[in-house]
């Protein structure tokens, strides 16, 4: 965009006019400007910026499904664990309390 | 010398499979029915997934004799022709009777919506039974009545179908070695004019269980479940339809616990559910259903108690 606006500047006759001498350095600057590595570079750069955007969206998409499906299968499964183990931890705990052996227990 | 011991190991291991194959074949165990051949698997892949507010009452009246009353507050889904399904929210109450007993199980069940279900097993005998269940609605052409008759051998069951709408259908299935049972079934719908024919395969050991069912509709079905310890397994089916192309996979597990029950599944059309029920105390239940459906976007969520039973 800025260099649209510069090369707008640029095309303006009455500056481009008294500046004569300094205008070699000028058409440098456009021809860089205008040079076809440069808008092939800003060409990927903006393909990048595109690419990135959908990695990064299709990244966050991915990790959302991943998410909610961790939160569904998975953490109720822990908390069930964790309550059997528990329930095991107390029943074990009650027996060798009360003295008797532990049985069935592994 | 060596030759020798060559030749008797080489002897050895035909003789103790021949010790292992002395099965006595005429002594075979039942095979379980043929509609249940995927039972193992039905019940850890398909939980009754439900949507919304659910509560049931149970109360026994008698050893024999039970009533049960059911609220289900949620919604029901409308089928349509784009992609999204319409919701519709609706409420119901449930009124059932069980009369149980060890020769005759009669079930019946009522709808505020005028739908009536009931269901009869009776055994004649040790052998022979017969089930039959009628749904009646207040729509036209919807009631449908279908009565099996089912007889039991020392290893074979065979089962015959007579429906409304002049369906007919009979299965045989078969137990061939200790572990592998084998059966086929042909069925004609006279309303429709169709026909079709099937076979199955079931192989069970008390570790795991395969089946493999094919039918002429274009139905290809596969189970797998390996029962990994006394409290858990882990189950796959594999769904294709030849005709219409749908595949299906999906993988799942159930743990049974001393206080709950948990079954989660995740399917290849993206669909993650997950079943908890919770025993809370002696009779009460609470139940927890979530279903996730990442293709259409579709998340559902329900709750419920079960009292009684």
């Amino acid at each position: 965009m800025a260099s649209q606006s510069r090369r707008g500047g640029v095309s303006l006759p009455e500056r481009r006019n008294p500046r004569s001498g300094g205008g070699g350095a000028a058409s440098i600057i456009s021809r860089i400007s205008q040079s076809e590595i440069v808008s092939r570079g800003r060409q990927a750069a903006g393909d990048s910026a595109v690419v990135a955007k959908k990695l990064l969206k299709s990244t966050g998409k991915a990790a959302w499904i991943a998410g909610t499906t961790f939160l569904v299968l998975v953490v109720p499964l822990i908390i069930e664990m964790d309550r059997e183990q528990q329930l095991n931890d107390l029943e074990l705990q009650q027996a060798s309390l009360l003295g008797t052996p532990p049985v069935g227990q592994k | 010398m060596a030759a020798a011991t060559v030749k008797t190991e080489t002897l050895s291991p035909p003789a103790e499979e021949k010790a292992v194959e002395r099965v006595d074949y005429l002594n075979l165990p039942c095979p379980i029915p043929y509609e249940e051949i995927h039972r193992e698997a039905l019940m850890s892949l398909k939980p009754d997934l439900f949507e919304g507010f659910r509560f049931e009452f149970t109360k026994g009246l008698n050893p024999q004799f039970a009533l049960s009353h059911s609220v289900s507050m949620g919604v029901t889904e409308i089928p349509s022709q784009s992609s999204e399904t319409i919701k519709i929210p609706t409420a119901q109450y449930e009124f059932g009777a069980n009369f149980m007993d060890p020769k005759l199980m009669l079930l019946g069940r009522v709808l505020t919506d005028g739908r009536l279900n009931a269901r009869v097993k009776w055994d004649f005998t040790d052998n022979f039974s017969l089930k039959a269940n009628a749904l009646l609605t207040n729509e036209p052409h919807m009631s449908h009545g279908m009565f099996n008759f089912d007889y039991k051998g020392t290893d074979y069951r065979a089962q015959f179908q007579l429906g409304n709408g002049a369906l007919f259908g009979a299965n045989y299935i078969q137990s061939v070695t200790p572990h592998l049972s084998l059966g086929g079934e042909v069925f004609w719908a006279g309303q429709h004019r169709k026909s079709g024919i099937g076979y199955a395969a079931r192989y069970n050991t008390d570790k795991m269980v395969a089946t493999g069912q094919v039918a002429s509709t274009g139905m290809v079905a596969l189970s797998y479940v390996q029962k990994v310890s006394e409290k858990v397994s882990l189950a796959s089916d594999f769904m294709y339809n030849y005709l219409s192309r749908d595949v299906t996979a999906s993988v799942g597990y159930d743990y049974i616990l001393r206080q709950a029950r948990l079954r989660g599944k995740i399917d290849s059309n993206g669909c993650v559910a997950a079943y908890l029920e919770e025993r809370l105390n002696m009779g009460l239940n609470f139940i927890l259903s979530a279903e996730l459906d990442h293709k259409k976007k579709d998340y559902k969520f329900g709750f419920g108690l079960t009292v009684g039973q």
